[in-house]
């Protein structure tokens, strides 16, 4: 006979577990859209996609397993914050990609592959009209694909896939927003088989959006989504460059459409990443990199090695500044409005 | 040209003379390669794929069948249990269904030479299956090629063979569903509820789930659908 214990977290309702995440998480729009319940739920009747998280017929169909509470990173939410801990800190260019600044996401991603550090990538694409989907690099080749490197500004089902891929796979890396990096933490603190995600690459992110909103947004100020080009955020400025020039907008104005989930979180440095990028701290067409783990180390000295990127120094304290206004613009407990 | 005629004459008078000898030769002594069907029958062997037969009792609905069948051919319907039927207009009689029973509840007869009326009769249920369909047996002899180093023959025997087979269960190492990485598991008791023989439960005040190996018949319902896959299924001595 085998026998196994499992572990189930305290209900704060009685009511499904699913039930106790509505009532704890999505109805007080704490909810970050990360989709780790959406990827755990062994009945996959949790749906995300560009839509607030849902289980339609949870009363009948959840079947109570607590899972998705397990893996919830707004569950007990205790905000982070701040720069985080890091092995090491550096601004770089890929010589040999192209990618929202100076594509070292990408250059991570393509090293860890050639390393066989891991044996695929989970990363998001975008169609014409800027609809996300999620990608499984297993080549360094498809990345040179300009539609799967750079920033996309909606929302993805990106720990779905990371599941399938975990399921597969001995070892996966990942990019993710924060809230994602710190789900998979969660995963990974419960159920052992996600260990083998052995890199995961945080962006950082004060805000994502809903494809259909930014859509409609962008429709407003008189651009169609097929005609972008690339879209930015630098210094308080929301920037859309198309074929026939670049419109740009203060980042205020986005605010009723910023998912009420974002505006609770303060973590904009990815802390509980492997290795966090962004562009803030770095000149124009580089990228900001927070080595944080042995694995990240291991890959960023293999870059450093071969020549792939150009190195200079980042200004830790433009990080620092972004991170301490995040946490003052986005208070937790949410202030009540009016 | 009188002598090319005459030469042709030899010719024609040869070729009637070998058709004259051929046939004498037939008549005594025929070397004839054809099964005269129905009045004989073909000696098959054991393993030969023909209508498929269901045993109830020994069905433990775990679906294997319907699983493998790469045609579709196979529907489970509810009776007591879930049970196959197969629907011939599909079935290509590659009969991985009989080879992956666990339990040898699906064998396989000699029966091969049935006819359907119509195309909805070809769609067998489980209660249809349960014998061997009814055959008027018009062969009194069986007949069987014979190789040996003068060549092949066929060879006719006076009786009659037996077109009901004995159960034919492929042997294999006995395989349980084990729990490679409990630390994984979600808690969903997915595979409590799909396990057709009651050999996984769970103590809900405890939060303990436990598989019992003896009540086990190792048909991987469980292994197949759980969304972790931490089960597998590992042989036993």
């Amino acid at each position: 006979m085998q026998e196994w214990q499992i572990v189930l977290p305290e209900k704060k309702h009685k009511k499904k577990f699913f039930g106790n995440l509505l009532e704890e998480v999505i109805k007080p729009a704490i909810c970050s859209h990360c989709t780790a319940c959406a990827a755990i739920c062994p009945v996959k009747g949790i749906t995300a996609g560009d839509r607030p998280i849902d289980f339609p017929n949870w009363l009948k169909d959840c079947v109570d397993c607590g899972a998705c509470v397990k893996v919830c990173p707004r569950w007990d939410y205790r905000p982070l914050g701040g720069v985080g801990s890091y092995i090491e800190m550096f601004s770089a260019r890929s010589k040999r990609f192209l990618g929202q600044d100076g594509a070292m996401v990408t250059e991570f991603t393509a090293t860890a592959l050639e390393e066989g550090i891991v044996e695929r990538a989970i990363f998001v694409a975008r169609d014409e009209e800027w609809r996300t989907r999620t990608v499984s690099i297993i080549d360094p080749e498809q990345l040179k694909n300009r539609k799967i490197t750079g920033t996309k500004y909606s929302f993805a089902d990106v720990l779905p896939a990371v599941k399938e891929a975990v399921l597969d796979s001995k070892a996966v890396a990942f990019v993710g927003t924060p809230c994602m990096i710190s789900a998979l933490r969660k995963m990974q603190r419960s159920f052992r088989k996600f260990e083998r995600v052995k890199l995961a690459i945080g962006l950082f992110c004060t805000e994502n959006f809903y494809h259909s909103q930014l859509s409609e947004f962008l429709a407003k100020k008189g651009v169609a989504m097929k005609d972008v080009l690339k879209t930015d955020i630098k210094k308080g400025k929301f920037i859309v460059k198309k074929a026939d020039g670049e419109i740009t907008f203060p980042v205020k104005e986005l605010d009723g459409i910023i998912p009420p989930g974002c505006k609770v979180c303060q973590d904009f440095s990815a802390v509980e990443a492997d290795v966090s990028v962004g562009s803030v701290g770095s000149e124009a067409g580089f990228s900001t990199v927070l080595v944080r783990s042995d694995i990240a180390k291991r890959i960023a000295d293999a870059i450093r090695a071969r020549g792939y990127a150009e190195f200079r120094d980042a200004s830790l304290e433009a990080v620092k500044k972004l991170c301490d206004y995040k946490v003052k613009i986005h208070p937790y407990p949410p202030k009540k409005e009016g | 040209m009188k002598v090319e005629f005459k030469a042709r004459r030899l010719d024609l008078l040869r070729m009637h003379l070998d058709v004259i000898r051929e046939a004498f030769k037939q008549a005594v002594a025929p070397d004839r390669v054809t099964v005269e069907y129905p009045r004989e029958r073909k000696k098959y062997p054991a393993n030969f794929r023909g209508i498929i037969v269901f045993d109830k009792d020994k069905c433990i609905s775990c679906f294997r069948c319907a699983h493998i069948c790469p045609a579709n051919a196979i529907q489970m319907t509810f009776y007591e249990k879930a049970w196959p039927g197969i629907d011939y207009t599909k079935c290509i009689f590659c009969h991985f269904c009989v080879d992956s029973c666990p339990t040898g509840a699906l064998r396989s007869t000699k029966i091969h030479d049935i006819a359907f009326a119509t195309m909805g009769e070809m769609k067998l249920n489980a209660v249809q299956m349960l014998k061997a369909p009814e055959l008027t047996r018009e062969d009194s002899f069986t007949v069987e090629y014979v190789v040996d180093s003068q060549g092949w023959r066929l060879e006719k025997k006076a009786e009659i063979d037996e077109l009901a087979l004995e159960q034919f269960i492929i042997p294999e190492k006995r395989r349980v569903s084990v729990c490679v990485d409990p630390e994984s598991c979600l808690g969903c008791r997915l595979c409590v509820e799909l396990c057709p023989n009651d050999a996984i439960s769970v103590d809900r005040k405890a939060n303990k789930l436990n598989i019992l190996p003896e009540k086990c018949t190792g048909c991987g319902i469980c292994v197949r659908n759980c969304p972790m896959k931490v089960l597998e299924l590992k042989e036993v001595k």
